[in-house]
C-alpha cells in the first residue's frame, strides 16, 4: 500500500469525527441531520469524467451571470464565447497557436511533478531554450537545411544544463527547489537582458531583441495554415504518453512519487528517476521558449516568456500530470484566452474582467478535486 | 516578473541617413474605422491610460465609437487573435501602442493590405503602417527647468528604466533644462533595468534621496517616483501623464503624452483619403502634439514659470535643444558650434552630457 493509500485510510476511519453540522444546527428545533464528508479510496473514470464537465459548465454559468450583469446581451454568448471561438477557422487556428507552447509547459510540470520535484523554473528554462536556439542562428552554425532541428536540439541542451542546477542543489545539497527554481528565473531573465542590451542587441536597429531569424530559421507553417509548433507539441505528447504507458522509468516514477524512502527501501533508483524526469522536464519548457522564439516571434524578445510558468503548473495540476489530459487542458486554456479576448472585441469590457472569468473556471475545476477525493453524505 | 516594455520607435536613424523614400497616399477601403489594442489596463495610471484618455476626442473626430483591448502583452500570440477579430468586424485603422508589437503589427499589415496600422513606440514601418513616438526630450527639458527652479542642492535624482537612446536623450535634456536655471545642478541617474517595478522604483527613489537629491525626476512607468518624493518632503516631476494626481505636493512639472493632437489629424486625413504614413514613422513634438508638459507647481516661482513657458514657445518655433558646442561627461565634443542635432543622432544617443551621475 503506497503512502497515500495508507493515509487515505487512516483519513477514512476518522472521517465520521469529521462530520460537519449543517446550518440549523443540533440543537436547533428543525434537526436537519448532518453533512459527512470521507475520504474516497478510487473516483471511477466516469464521476471524474461528469465532475469535471460540471465544474466548466458551473464556471462558464457564473462567468456568464457576471458579463449579462455588466450589460453583455445575454442572447448571443454562446454563440460569441463558445462557437466563434472554436468553429471559426481563424479563430481555431489563434487557440491551437497558443496552445502549442503550452502543452509543452504542461507536460514540463508534469513530468517534474510525477516525481515530487515542483519545478517552478519553467520561465527560466524557455529563456535557455529561447536563448540557446539564438546562439545556434547568431554563429550559423551547420548547413541552413539543418538549422532548424540544431536550433531545437540547442535550446534542449541548453535547457536542460540549466535545469540541473537546480536539480542537483537539491540532490547533493537538499536545497528545497520550490525556491531554487523560483528565483533561478530571474537570474535566467537577467543573462536574457544582458545579451539582449549587449552583445545580441541587433545591431541594424540597435533595439533590445536579437536580429530577426532568417526564413529558414523559423518554424515553418504546414497543412491548413498550423505551425509546426503544433506538431513538435503533440509529438511530445505522443512520446509521455507512450513513456507513462509503456516504460520501467514510469513504474519507478509511480513509486517515486508515492514515497521517495520507501521507493529506496524497495531498492527503486530513486536519485536516477528524478535526474530523468527532472531533465526531461527541463528539455519540454526549453522546447516551448524554441517554438515560441522560433514559431511565433521570429527572434529573441524580452518578454516572450511572460506568464507560461504559471499557465504550465496550472495545467499540470489541472491535469493531475497526466499527458493526455495536459494536452486537453492546455488547449481549453488557449480557448479561454482567445475568448477573452473576442469578448473584449465584442463588448468592451476591461481586461481584468477576462482575466476574472478565466480564474472562475479554473477555480470551480480546481474544487472540484475535493468530490473526487471525497464522498459528502447526508445523515439524518 | 515585471512586465518589459520598450517605450521606443522608429529607425528615423535610418530615415536621415539615407535618402527620403517619396510618401505614398495610402486609402482604407469603404468609411475607416477604427480600433484600439493597449498593452496595459486602460487605467494604469500611465501610458496606457493616456491613450484611453485620448479616445473620446478621436471618437468625436471619427463620430463612432472607437473598441479597446486592453492588457494584450508584447507576443504574436496575444497580438494577433484580437486585431484579426477587429478586422473581420470591419474595423480597418488599427492602432497598436506597443515597441513589443513592431513585428507582429508588420506582418498584419501586410496580410491585410488594405487596413491602416499606427503603432505608438513601434519601429516598423510599410505603406500602410506607420510608428510613431513623441519628442520626450522636448518636454523633459522643460521639467528639468522646473527641476532646477525649485532645487535648492542643485542635486537632481532621476530614476529611469533602461539605458536606450529614448530615455537617454530624456535623461540629458533634463539636465540641460536644470542647467539652464541652475549653472550647478547635477542629474544622478539609477536605472532600474524595468518598466513597471514599483518596488525598484521606491528603493531608487529613495536612495537619491538620501544622497541628497532635492527633486526626483523619473522616465518609467509608474507613480512610485513621485510617491516617494511626496513621503520624504522633496519635488519631483512626473511622466506619461499629469502625475500630480498621485502626489499634489511633490509633482512641480509633468512630461505627458497628448496624443489626441497628434492622432486626431491623423485620422482626419485617412478619413479625407489623403493619409501618408511615414516613411520612417512619424516623431511628433509639442508643436505637432506628441507630447507636452503640465506645467507648474506651486512651488515654481511665476518668474521661474515665466522663463519655461518662454523655453516652450521657443521649442515650438525650433529650438532644437541639442546644439553645439555641447561636449558629452568624459569632454568628448559629440556637436561643435553651431551644429544641430538630426534625428539620427538622437536614436542613436548613447552619451551623457556634463553633469549626468550615471552606473551606465
Amino acid at each position: 500500500m503506497t503512502d497515500q493509500a495508507m493515509s487515505d485510510q487512516a483519513m477514512s476511519d476518522r472521517a465520521v469525527d469529521r462530520g460537519m453540522t449543517a446550518a440549523a444546527g443540533e440543537r436547533g428545533r428543525f434537526r436537519l441531520g448532518r453533512l459527512n464528508v470521507e475520504v474516497r479510496r478510487e473516483a471511477g473514470a466516469a464521476w471524474r469524467a461528469f465532475l469535471t464537465a460540471a465544474s466548466v459548465a458551473l464556471g462558464l454559468g457564473l462567468s456568464a451571470a457576471i458579463l449579462v450583469a455588466a450589460g453583455v446581451p445575454a442572447a448571443n454568448l454562446v454563440d460569441e464565447l463558445l462557437v466563434q471561438t472554436l468553429f471559426d477557422g481563424q479563430n481555431l487556428h489563434a487557440v491551437l497557436f497558443q496552445a502549442a507552447p503550452l502543452m509543452l509547459l504542461g507536460l514540463a510540470a508534469a513530468m517534474a511533478f510525477r516525481v515530487r520535484f515542483w519545478n517552478l523554473g519553467l520561465e527560466g528554462q524557455m529563456i535557455f531554450g529561447g536563448i540557446g536556439a539564438t546562439a545556434v542562428s547568431l554563429a550559423g552554425v551547420g548547413p541552413e537545411s539543418l538549422r532548424l532541428p540544431m536550433m531545437g536540439l540547442a535550446a534542449i541542451v541548453f535547457g536542460m544544463a540549466w535545469t540541473s542546477v537546480p536539480l542537483l542543489l537539491k540532490l547533493k545539497v537538499g536545497v528545497n527547489e520550490i525556491i531554487s527554481t523560483l528565483l533561478l528565473n530571474y537570474v535566467a531573465m537577467n543573462l536574457l537582458f544582458h545579451l539582449l542590451y549587449g552583445a545580441w542587441k541587433d545591431p541594424r536597429d540597435g533595439f533590445p531583441h536579437s536580429p530577426a531569424f532568417a526564413p529558414f530559421e523559423t518554424l515553418p507553417t504546414i497543412a491548413f495554415d498550423l505551425s509546426a509548433a503544433l506538431v513538435v507539441a503533440l509529438a511530445a505528447v505522443a512520446f509521455c504518453v507512450y513513456l507513462l504507458a509503456r516504460s520501467r522509468a514510469a513504474i519507478y516514477m509511480r513509486f517515486v512519487e508515492a514515497s521517495p524512502s520507501a521507493a529506496r527501501a524497495l531498492g527503486v533508483p530513486v536519485a536516477g528517476v528524478t535526474i530523468f524526469a527532472v531533465l526531461l522536464s527541463g528539455a519540454l519548457a526549453s522546447l516551448a521558449g524554441f517554438v515560441i522564439v522560433s514559431g511565433q516571434e521570429g527572434r529573441l524578445t524580452q518578454s516572450f516568456f511572460h506568464g507560461y510558468g504559471v499557465s504550465g503548473v496550472l495545467i499540470a495540476f489541472l491535469a493531475r500530470s497526466n499527458p493526455l489530459a495536459a494536452a486537453i487542458v492546455a488547449t481549453l486554456m488557449a480557448t479561454l484566452y482567445v475568448a477573452g479576448q473576442n469578448l473584449q472585441v465584442f463588448y468592451a469590457i476591461p481586461g481584468a474582467m477576462v482575466q476574472l472569468i478565466q480564474a472562475l473556471v479554473v477555480i470551480c475545476v480546481a474544487a472540484s478535486d475535493f468530490l473526487v477525493r471525497h464522498r459528502v453524505r447526508w445523515v439524518r | 516578473m515585471s512586465k518589459v516594455r520598450i517605450c521606443a520607435l522608429v529607425a528615423l536613424a535610418i530615415g536621415a541617413a539615407t535618402p527620403t523614400v517619396a510618401q505614398e497616399v495610402f486609402k482604407v477601403e469603404g468609411a475607416p474605422k477604427v480600433a484600439i489594442v493597449l498593452f496595459g489596463p486602460k487605467n494604469d495610471g500611465g501610458w496606457s491610460q493616456a491613450f484611453e484618455e485620448a479616445r473620446p476626442s478621436l471618437e468625436k473626430v471619427m463620430g463612432a465609437t472607437i473598441p479597446v483591448v486592453d492588457k494584450v502583452p508584447e507576443d504574436a500570440a496575444s497580438i494577433t487573435p484580437p486585431v484579426e477579430r477587429f478586422i473581420q468586424r470591419g474595423h480597418n485603422v488599427i492602432i497598436g501602442t506597443a515597441f513589443g508589437y513592431s513585428d507582429t503589427f508588420k506582418k498584419l499589415s501586410e496580410k491585410h493590405p488594405k487596413v491602416a496600422f499606427l503603432n505608438a513606440s513601434g519601429i516598423t514601418n510599410g505603406p500602410n503602417l506607420e510608428s510613431f513616438y513623441g519628442r520626450t526630450y522636448q518636454s523633459q527639458y522643460l521639467c528639468g527647468m522646473v527641476a532646477g527652479a525649485v532645487s535648492k542642492s542643485g542635486k537632481l535624482g532621476f530614476v529611469a528604466a533602461n539605458p536606450l537612446p529614448v530615455v537617454n536623450w530624456t535623461i540629458n535634456a533634463y539636465e540641460l533644462g536644470a542647467k539652464k536655471m541652475n549653472p550647478n545642478a547635477t542629474v544622478t541617474v539609477v536605472f532600474t533595468g524595468a518598466w513597471n517595478n514599483p518596488v525598484k522604483e521606491r528603493a531608487a527613489a529613495a536612495a537619491l534621496i538620501d544622497q541628497g537629491a532635492d527633486v526626483i525626476g523619473q522616465h518609467v512607468d509608474t507613480p512610485t517616483p513621485q510617491i516617494v518624493a511626496q513621503e520624504r518632503g522633496v519635488y519631483g516631476t512626473g511622466h506619461h501623464r499629469d502625475l500630480s494626481e498621485f502626489a499634489p505636493k511633490a509633482t512641480q512639472c509633468s512630461s505627458i503624452w497628448t496624443w489626441a493632437k497628434f492622432l486626431g489629424p491623423e485620422l482626419e486625413a485617412i478619413k479625407a483619403g489623403n493619409w501618408k504614413p511615414q516613411p520612417y514613422g512619424a516623431f511628433p513634438g509639442i508643436k505637432e502634439g506628441g507630447t507636452d508638459v503640465a506645467c507648474c507647481g506651486s512651488a515654481v516661482s511665476a518668474e521661474a514659470k515665466e522663463k519655461i513657458m518662454a523655453a516652450r514657445q521657443a521649442i515650438i518655433d525650433g529650438d532644437p535643444i541639442f546644439a553645439g558646442p555641447l561636449k558629452d561627461r568624459d569632454g568628448k565634443e559629440r556637436l561643435a558650434a553651431g551644429a544641430k542635432i538630426d534625428d539620427a543622432g538622437l536614436w542613436k544617443m548613447d552619451w551623457f552630457v556634463e553633469g549626468v551621475v550615471a552606473q551606465q
